[in-house]
């Protein structure tokens, strides 16, 4: 009677294990990745060109849209991708010429010529809710072919930063195919199923209730850009899935479920100990991506008294132990950012090591010891590699790779010149040491933060209120799932707020950074900011000549550079908001099925399976064989 | 007649009003909430990277307003709002534009549907049942050991017993899937292919619902049971001969019921708010992150779907009960 119930017990497990597989789908053909922004809201819909959203990140964007250009964070390269080179302008920015690479087809077997990009721009400034609708309509003269490979924009006002809108940075306007969308009587209805791609894959199949979507490779693949510029992609399939909660990340790759995902870096040293095939960007310490082309920070409101005061956000900023703070947040893991520009590798090369004799130079109007203040530290990179010995982690010795790693430098941690920046505004300490207003009343910063523990502005405003309690200074963190909106209408003190708009990544134009902070976007509070930079509220003259010196200039003129480095030193001296740490990306990649993930000891391309980018890391990836 | 003017006419109008105040305030909730459905739109499209020069976004800003309707006065658009739900239409999701949010509901609501009828009715019965009987054999060995399984098991957090049988039954012994609904490739159809791989995926997340609904309603039915057991027409049955289990069965478990009945029917309205936590612990489709998603995004339109048809399943589930009452209650009946 046991013996029975023992082998009723084992078919029925063996059964059920047989039916959680993948059903009909080679795992060792298949890459599977995490979906970012979660279950898709309408899975049956493929039509990413409208502006509503889509989730173009179940591998819409990755697999089977081509863009005409596409940034690489980690190369630093702008890639020409249906375009077959750069933009070109006549010379006072009033047309912008698109040369189309030749033998680009869709996945129907229809060449993509210069008539999708002409009907697309079109379509785009017909319909209200096409995306990129208001931008074409407030750009765009007459868009037209000179022949089939060749468009030529006439644009109603000069405008050297158009191209802008085409080049692909997790966004940006796609082609899509004329012969399928002329056919529809909505473009705006139309679900674009199955849709027609242009890039290296098709879509296969798809979970009707939003979870997953399947690819598979296009027999044609050659006549993608990604085919023609890097090669064939290695897996057959790809799986993109929305596992959730972080727990199921990990449960998924611990069982060989999820070879791409992104973790946070509690999740990612618990599943090391599960799954030795696990890795992330850097197989040691500190783990995490740094080529991640953002920086985080604190944000304050210009409009709010004391934020309003220079020298109280120096006060601010000098009152932060830099080192103590990235231990706080991320156990010394994320990259120091003194600019308000992420200090990538590419970063690094291009503005951060130019500025480095500026930055060393660089004084506050203030006196130390008969001296002005120099308040640049390049030496808090060896600081936080001895935080990081001190912890237990091996580290090298050799400082352009700490540099890499920790940062190039930050700002002094000098307590006593903030004080003396407070007191001659008129602050004062209590008896216990507590600051206070000039009017006497006690100073109490508000910062609203992010809502996710795991994201980098959350651990900002941890590290910031800790470090400005050590100061003196009563501060209160309010978490809210309503940051964004909080913090666009200038309802706020400090914010977790990314301190700055994201540069590309791949190109030394810093106009998407600068121009945010242009008077012209400035709104009062109240009215909502158009950006994460505005929300700081703060405007500049001199800010302002420098965008609009900018715009007036080839992208990449060489004046651009330099224009870009005076935008830089000016955010500096005022400060308005402050920058911290590079984006501390943290991703799991299994290399039981896949190995040769773009990883620090090699980087080949950008490292995040999100980013439409993914396609040029196919080719790379190699299969381990494995079944 | 009496009983059409004096039972069923008045909760029918009980049930109208609280359908209309329930509307109404699911309908200006989340317009004095600060978070703004075009912001969040043009947010997500900036957030990650793609360009948008100011001036454009200023521009998107003012067409989206008036593309969603938003445009006008929060009265204007109530009472357009009431127009579109009279024909049965709660209008596009914003953050979906121009998709019909009925048509996301249909999307997600079989899963909810299927998933919290089933573990509702299961754990219903068998919890009321165990209830019962271990109220009413209360010295038994086995009551208390039903008994002391329901203390221990009641007070866990929901969202840790779940994230329990995930790590115990999709890792440790991984012979159930962590996520989703059906396997990857598998087709949907009235078929044993995709009915056992559907029982599979939904196996966990039932039963983190069941064994927790059936220690729920276990405990409250025994404490229910354990009063009416002490009442005199139980000790007369007893004093009278009768068998216990008819004595158990037909007298005081039957009786015992009729609480469990209006909850049973408020459990069954609400499943219309799905199961938030199942869902996101296990991945599975349903309402609930539907809902959640909404309240993000500020898509008052999808939010509105959700909760109306939430506020008239409850609503009805309550009117039902009233109406069947009568059914299981005597005494109700006769008045």
């Amino acid at each position: 009677m046991k013996k029975s119930a023992c082998i009723i017990v084992l078919a029925l497990l063996l059964f059920i294990t047989g039916l959680s597989q993948v059903a009909g789908i080679p795992r060792e053909e298949t890459l599977i990745v995490d979906v970012l922004s979660g279950r898709a809201g309408s899975p049956g819909n493929f039509n990413v060109f409208t502006s509503a959203w889509r989730n173009p990140d179940r591998g819409i964007q990755q697999l089977i849209l081509e863009p005409l250009w596409i940034v690489d964070p980690t190369t630093g390269e702008v890639i020409n991708a249906l375009a077959s080179e750069e933009p070109i302008y006549n010379k006072d920015f009033t047309q912008m010429t698109i040369k189309l690479r030749k033998g680009c087809y869709w996945s129907d077997g229809v060449e993509i010529t210069a008539d999708d990009i002409v009907y697309g721009i079109e379509t785009a400034m017909k319909y209200t809710a096409m995306g990129s609708h208001d931008t074409f309509n407030l750009n765009v003269k007459k868009v037209y072919k000179t022949d089939n490979y060749t468009v030529v924009f006439e644009l109603k006002e000069p405008n050297a930063r158009f191209h802008a809108n085409f080049i692909d940075r997790w966004g940006g306007w796609r082609p899509f195919p004329k012969h399928v969308f002329e056919k529809v009587d909505d473009p705006i209805t139309f679900d674009f199923n199955p849709p027609i791609s242009s890039g290296p894959y098709v879509l296969k199949d798809y979970d009707q209730a939003g979870y997953w979507t399947l690819y598979e490779k296009r027999e044609d693949w050659e006549r993608t850009p990604t085919g023609m510029l890097y090669g064939e992609p290695k897996p057959k399939y790809v799986l993109f899935y929305y596992y959730g909660e972080t727990s199921n990340k990990v449960i998924a790759q611990a069982n060989h479920n999820l070879d791409m995902t992104d973790l946070t870096i509690e999740a990612f040293r618990a599943l090391t100990q599960r799954n030795p095939y696990t890795r992330a960007y850097r197989i040691e310490y500190p783990w995490i991506v740094n080529v991640d082309p953002c920086i985080t920070g604190l944000t304050l409101n210009n409009e709010v008294y004391p934020y309003n005061i220079k020298d109280v956000r120096w006060a601010l900023t000098l009152a932060i132990d830099i080192v103590d703070y990235i231990g706080i947040a991320f156990d010394g893991a994320a990259p120091m950012g003194v600019l308000h520009l992420p200090p990538t590798p590419y970063y690094l090369k291009v503005y951060y090591e130019p500025m480095e004799e500026w930055l060393k130079n660089f004084t506050l109007d203030i006196e130390v010891n008969g001296q002005p203040f120099k308040p640049y530290d390049p030496s808090a990179t060896l600081r936080a590699a001895q935080y990081a010995r001190e912890r237990g982690y091996t580290v090298p010795n050799d400082i352009n790779e700490l540099k890499e790693m920790f940062g190039p430098g930050w700002w002094k941690y000098a307590p006593d010149v903030a004080e003396q920046l407070l007191i001659r505004n008129g602050f004062k300490r209590d008896k216990n040491g507590k600051w206070l207003l000039p009017d006497g009343t006690p100073w109490k910063i508000t910062i609203i933060n992010h809502p996710s523990p795991s994201h980098p502005s959350n651990r900002n405003g941890l590290a910031a209120a800790q470090q400005w309690r050590n100061f003196g200074i009563d501060v209160n963190v309010v978490t809210s799932e309503s940051i964004q909106d909080i913090t666009f209408f200038g309802n706020y003190e400090v914010s977790t707020n990314w301190p700055a708009p994201e540069p590309w990544g791949g190109h030394p134009d810093l106009d998407r950074v600068l121009s945010p902070f242009h008077s012209r976007v400035y709104k009062p509070i109240g009215e909502y900011a158009v950006q994460n930079g505005p929300t700081s509220r703060w405007t500049n003259p001199k800010l302002d000549k420098i965008v609009e010196n900018m715009e007036k200039i080839d992208w990449n003129d060489p004046r651009n550079l330099e224009l870009g480095m005076e935008g830089l030193k000016l955010l500096i001296e005022e400060m308005p908001t402050i920058p911290t740490f590079g984006y501390p990306g943290v991703v799991g990649w299994d290399e039981y099925y896949w190995t040769n993930y773009p990883g620090a000891e090699n980087p080949y391309t950008q490292p995040y399976h999100h980013w439409p980018n993914l396609k040029y890391m196919l080719p790379y990836l190699e299969p381990t064989g494995r079944k | 007649m009496l009983f059409i003017k004096r039972y069923l006419l008045p909760r029918i109008v009980q049930f109208l009003v609280v359908v209309f105040v329930g509307i109404t305030i699911v309908f200006f909730v989340p317009r004095l909430t600060p978070v703004d459905p075009v912001q969040q739109v043009i947010s997500q499209i900036t957030s990650q990277g793609a360009f948008m020069d100011p001036a454009a976004v200023d521009a998107l800003r003012q067409s989206l307003t008036e593309l969603y309707g938003l445009e006008g006065g929060m009265f204007q658009q109530y009472f357009a709002f009431w127009g579109r739900l009279i024909k049965g239409d709660f209008g596009p999701s914003l953050f979906q534009f121009p998709t019909p949010v009925m048509d996301l509901i249909m999307i997600s609501l079989p899963w909810t549907a299927g998933l919290l009828i089933t573990t509702t009715i299961i754990s219903w019965i068998i919890g009321n049942l165990l209830g019962g009987l271990a109220g009413y054999f209360k010295n038994k060995a086995w009551a208390k050991t039903l008994d002391n399984i329901s203390m221990v098991l009641r007070p866990i957090p929901y969202y840790i017993f779940s994230l329990l049988l995930l790590i115990l039954f999709a890792y440790l012994i991984p012979i159930f899937p962590s996520a989703g609904g059906y396997s990857v490739g598998r087709r949907i159809g009235f078929n044993w292919a995709f009915i056992s791989d559907l029982l599979i995926h939904s196996f966990l997340p039932a039963m983190s619902l069941v064994i927790l609904g059936i220690a729920a309603n276990f405990m409250t039915m025994k404490l229910i049971v354990s009063n009416i057991v002490a009442e005199d027409y139980v000790m007369y049955a007893k004093a009278g001969g009768l068998k216990e289990s008819t004595i158990a069965f037909k007298y005081v478990i039957k009786n015992g019921l009729l609480p469990q009945i209006t909850g049973l029917a408020l459990s069954l309205g609400q499943i219309f708010g799905g199961a938030l936590i199942t869902e996101i612990v296990f991945s599975y489709p349903g309402l609930g992150t539907l809902l959640y998603g909404a309240i993000n995004s500020g898509d008052y339109n999808l939010i509105m779907g959700v909760t109306s048809l939430s506020v008239i399943g409850i609503a009805g589930a309550t009117l039902l009960v009233d109406l069947i009452y009568p059914l299981f209650d005597p005494r109700i009946r006769y008045r």
